[in-house]
């Protein structure tokens, strides 16, 4: 009995390792170089978004969705469509929100939580942030996409956000997928679609 | 001169006593217990877009409430990324913050969305007195130091509104509108004692 146990654990073992293989050193420092390639020649990009929101309790996920919009250096827009109109510009230490029709400006400076929080949504945008100072980091492949998760070494931050994980494009370096996942496990997964680089967006797009 | 005193005085006392069941007429009881319906499926995750405005700031999110069991309800409010702000779980009589972040975590705010939520989900609360108007059926209901008036629509059969005072005040005011099938599709809870307001709308499928 506690061989076939051990044959059936060694089985799931394999399973999930054919799925998904942690990178060697040289495939890490490929995988860093393409995404630095990538934020760096990264001017402008609009994806559409869907995001599902986890929690053990609930029999469905809650589903949102709409459009994002990245300009460098570092502005993003948030903008939601369903099931309601909300937007949220991030714009060096100024967020600044639309709540269907209601605007509102918020200094993100009071607090180091949300400081924290947004640098890593901008950074998420783009892929780069892979700050080991701030992260353990795990590199890993599957077939489909190079995943990366980032457990975050700061006890404060970890009991709003345990980690994130990314799943980048393998061709093209772009952010495919963000979750983060909290400390009960419930998490948010964030799935972009119809990402286009690099087409011109004027500065009005990110005023509220 | 005496005259004018006196009916100031009485002015006085006309404006102490409680707003809420002046133009209410007094009946007999039909029935012992009121049930608020809107929370009260286990097949059914509630979730709504909240905007709160308290002093002039305003801030939005997602509330989600979920009954577990009989007698169990959780209460969750998320950023609209879906971030966790604070986790209330409520048993029976129990109250247990399961998650706040650290910036909300403060007996007052605490205190305020506990009991406002905590009214919000009570499914059955005994009758003591009832009361009509026009449009409405009015039962009124005692806990420890607060009343609370339920106004169920006459034609509608829908909980209309639910108010909560003191022995002379009106403390919060929670409104439904929209309601149908046991669903509440806009919900307003406002306070009348501090300067905050809350607005949910239900999530549409």
């Amino acid at each position: 009995m506690r061989n076939i146990m051990f044959l059936g654990m060694l089985f799931l073992t394999f399973g999930a390792n054919a799925q998904e293989v942690k990178m060697n050193a040289s495939e890490i420092s490929s995988f860093k170089n393409q995404i630095k390639e990538v934020s760096e020649k990264t001017k402008t990009i609009t994806s559409d978004f869907i995001q599902y929101k986890h929690l053990d309790f609930l029999t469905e996920d809650i589903k949102t969705s709409g459009k994002m919009t990245f300009k460098a250096p570092n502005w993003v827009k948030w903008e939601y469509t369903k099931p309601y109109q909300y937007s949220v510009i991030f714009k060096d230490n100024v967020l600044l929100i639309n709540d269907g029709g209601t605007k509102s400006d918020v200094k993100i400076s009071s607090s180091k939580l949300f400081k924290q929080l947004n640098k890593l949504i901008i950074n998420s945008v783009t892929g780069d942030m892979f700050d080991e100072e701030q992260f353990d980091i795990l590199y890993s492949k599957t077939e489909n996409y190079n995943k990366v998760i980032l457990t975050s070494k700061d006890k404060n931050f970890a009991k709003f956000i345990k980690t994130f994980e990314l799943h980048f494009n393998k061709k093209t370096g772009a952010v495919i997928e963000v979750k983060m996942i909290e400390p009960s496990e419930d998490f948010t997964k964030i799935i972009f679609s119809n990402r286009v680089d690099n087409s011109t967006l004027s500065d009005a797009i990110f005023t509220n | 001169m005496r005259y004018l005193l006196i009916s100031f005085f009485f002015l006085g006392l006309g404006s102490c006593s409680l707003k809420t069941t002046k133009d209410l007429l007094g009946v007999d009881l039909s029935k012992s217990i009121v049930k608020n319906p809107y929370f009260s499926d286990i097949k059914k995750d509630y979730v709504y877009k909240a905007k709160i405005e308290v002093y002039g700031n305003n801030f939005g999110g997602i509330l989600i409430v979920k009954k577990q069991s009989e007698g169990i309800h959780r209460v969750v409010f998320t950023t609209e990324f879906g971030n966790k702000l604070f986790d209330f779980l409520y048993e029976e009589d129990n109250f247990t913050v399961n998650y706040i972040v650290k910036e909300l975590d403060k007996k007052m705010i605490v205190n305020t969305f506990q009991k406002d939520f905590k009214l919000l989900i009570s499914e059955q609360q005994n009758v003591v007195n009832q009361y009509q108007s026009k449009n409405f059926e009015v039962y009124k209901t005692a806990n420890l130091n607060r009343n609370n008036f339920y106004f169920y629509n006459k034609k509608s059969a829908t909980l209309d509104k639910i108010v909560s005072t003191s022995k002379r005040k009106e403390k919060v005011i929670i409104l439904f509108d929209n309601s149908k099938d046991n669903n509440a599709n806009l919900i307003v809870i406002n306070h009348k004692n501090i300067n905050l307001n809350i607005e949910l709308v239900k999530f549409k499928k």
